[in-house]
């Protein structure tokens, strides 16, 4: 303990340990009516985590080559020591991230938080989401199972809509005109280093405005310790009389995060078969064209949304609308109010779209 | 020898299939014009439909021949079209492929009675809606049309416990596939098992298939040991897991009664 004192002191002599902590995590003050709703940003912080560490132990024994990825997969999950357990945490975790990316940015909805002066948190928060879903879509492709072939030609088929330039873009996401050895490269690199690297750098971008600007305050109960930004000049949105981030927030995520961790293991252990459909475990046979190829629950709702309208590029096109407007939310919704019930028009929609999510990805799923 | 020759017949019929592969089945010109067809010319599509042959994606090419892909010479001699055989050429035309299956047959009754107008393939097993060789193919129906059942009845029952074995670790296999599972060597053993037990179907000598079942049970119990280990593998996961569960909730517990007390 003596050793571990004058380890810090000759630490914080050097480079000012101790205002760090006091600044960031005792003296960081968080609204006094803070929920568990807000530590969804630290779970998923836990989550990509250990989405890296677990592609790292993974990359010691795949191989990017579509004579061999396969049975590489197979070496992993039958031959490495713990290797169905790393293989079945990365998979499991890919679709928990969404789901718990999805819950994120639902909580910050249902509060206001995207709201001015939010602008930049919330757009990053989008790109994120479009950036997992983009990892999850090339991380698909890399066991070249059956499921891994087909459901990459589906979805690089779609951007065969749009008009003039569909088909160099096909080819140019496929590497070639048929999904093949050229794809399974471009998608390996996207996957473990561009993707990752751009995840990053938002999650960076996204922890940066959120220390500028300031924890939003709920809508719910009484704080009392906010210090409101008014719009005329940059000011941090403070908590004055609020509870320290270290140990009491930091607790609260750490709770969360273990609850997480629970739910987590009990799907890799016990079930994670839920996210792998038969021939997830088949090879990749460009000659035999599964019956019923559907993508990931995520995308069932877009996979669906293709096949309602008579010609792709309509379904295309009102998934780009759709998402633009959730993207430019913040900017189209002014008002200052952030209570949900207070936000009767909001409320409707919000539960229109989620219902309507939830109604096209049941019925892509049965379809 | 026996092994030897099964293994001939199985590696003949991978390289067809895989050479079949090169067309999809449902893609050929054959299937495009046929379906279109009323009567006999039409009936053979649908019978191929749900077929073996459909599941495993050989098309009509892979037994009459032609060109799949050139339909207006599809059905031309130079493109190597074959036609429908002949009743005593059809074991010879099937045995193209299954050829460990056309020995049995050659040296069984039935095929010693072929050129006395004894069964060919299709009296039993059928021309186009051909299904995976079962034990359901023996039954008094079938037998019945040519002799009576007696006879095939005794066979059947002393094969059926094995029968019953086989689709049971089938079962099983396919059930640890789709949990990728690598279960290529327990499905390699099985498809060799299987078809020396199958290779008894077409044997009429009830001693001779008594006494090879108790052989092809000796190698069933292998793959099911080697089962029963990949279970009890699995319920050690399933513990280790329940294990983890709960210390992950008692560590969130903890977490979150230390938390109340800063509060």
């Amino acid at each position: 303990m003596e050793l571990l004192k004058k380890l810090y002191k000759w630490i914080d002599v050097r480079i000012g340990a101790g205002e760090i902590v006091e600044k960031e995590l005792t003296g960081y003050l968080l609204p006094r009516n803070i929920n568990a709703w807000y530590s969804l940003g630290s779970v998923l912080l836990f989550i990509f985590a250990l989405q890296v560490v677990s592609g790292i132990l993974l990359l010691i024994y795949y191989v990017p080559d579509a004579d061999k990825a396969f049975k590489s997969v197979t070496y992993i999950m039958n031959d490495v020591p713990f290797g169905w357990l790393i293989r079945m945490c990365h998979a499991v975790g890919s679709n928990m991230m969404v789901l718990v990316l999805l819950l994120h940015m639902l909580s910050v909805l249902c509060m206001g938080s995207y709201k001015s002066p939010r602008e930049f948190n919330w757009l990053t928060g989008f790109i994120l989401l479009t950036m997992v879903q983009g990892i999850s879509l090339t991380g698909y492709l890399l066991p070249w199972s059956q499921l891994s072939f087909w459901a990459t030609t589906v979805a690089t088929n779609s951007a065969n809509a749009i008009p003039v330039i569909g088909p160099h873009l096909v080819e140019f996401l496929r590497g070639s005109k048929m999904v093949g050895p050229a794809t399974l490269g471009r998608f390996f690199a996207l996957h473990v280093a561009v993707i990752p690297i751009g995840i990053a750098a938002m999650i960076g971008a996204h922890l940066f405005f959120l220390k500028r600007t300031g924890v939003s305050t709920p809508p719910f109960g009484r704080d009392g310790t906010t210090t409101p930004w008014t719009g005329d000049a940059y000011r941090y949105e403070g908590h004055p009389g609020g509870i320290p981030f270290f140990p009491n927030y930091a607790l609260e995520d750490l709770r969360s995060v273990f609850i997480y961790l629970a739910l987590f293991l009990a799907v890799v252990f016990f079930d994670p078969y839920i996210f792998f459909p038969r021939d997830a475990f088949l090879p990749a046979n460009p000659l035999v064209t599964p019956a019923h190829i559907k993508p990931e629950w995520y995308f069932l709702a877009n996979y669906q949304t293709l096949k309602i309208f008579p010609n792709e590029l309509i379904g295309l096109s009102v998934q780009g609308a759709a998402m633009t407007f959730l993207a430019l939310l913040p900017f189209i919704d002014r008002g200052r109010e952030r209570h949900p019930l207070k936000r009767p028009l909001f409320l409707a929609c919000a539960i229109g779209g989620l219902l309507l999510w939830i109604g096209l990805s049941v019925w892509g799923h049965y379809s | 020898m026996m092994m030897r020759r099964l293994f001939t017949g199985l590696i003949v019929v991978f390289v067809i299939a895989m050479g079949c592969g090169a067309v999809q089945a449902e893609d050929t010109v054959c299937i495009t014009c046929h379906s279109a067809m009323e009567g006999k010319y039409g009936e053979p599509v649908k019978l191929w439909k749900g077929s073996i042959h459909e599941e495993n994606g050989i098309a009509c090419n892979a037994c009459h021949g032609g060109d799949p892909k050139d339909a207006p010479n599809a059905m031309k001699k130079e493109r190597g079209f074959l036609g429908a055989p002949k009743y005593n050429e059809v074991p010879s035309f099937c045995g193209r492929c299954h050829v460990g299956v056309l020995k049995d047959y050659l040296a069984s009754g039935h095929g010693r009675a072929l050129a006395a107008g004894g069964p060919n393939c299709v009296i039993c097993h059928g021309s186009h809606q051909i299904v995976k060789a079962s034990l359901e193919l023996i039954n008094e129906k079938s037998c019945s049309r040519c002799h009576s059942y007696e006879r095939a009845k005794l066979i059947k029952a002393a094969m059926q416990e094995t029968e019953g074995n086989i689709v049971a670790i089938d079962g099983r296999i396919s059930g640890y596939k789709q949990t990728g599972t690598d279960v290529e060597k327990m499905e390699k053993e099985l498809f060799a098992t299987r078809n020396r037990f199958h290779s008894l179907f077409h044997n009429v000598d009830v001693k001779k298939v008594t006494d090879e079942s108790a052989g092809i049970k000796a190698d069933l119990k292998k793959i099911e040991n080697s089962l029963t280990t990949l279970d009890e593998q699995k319920g050690r996961r399933k513990l280790a897991g329940a294990i983890a569960v709960a210390l992950a909730l008692v560590a969130g517990l903890l977490v979150h009664l230390l938390r109340k007390t800063y509060e």
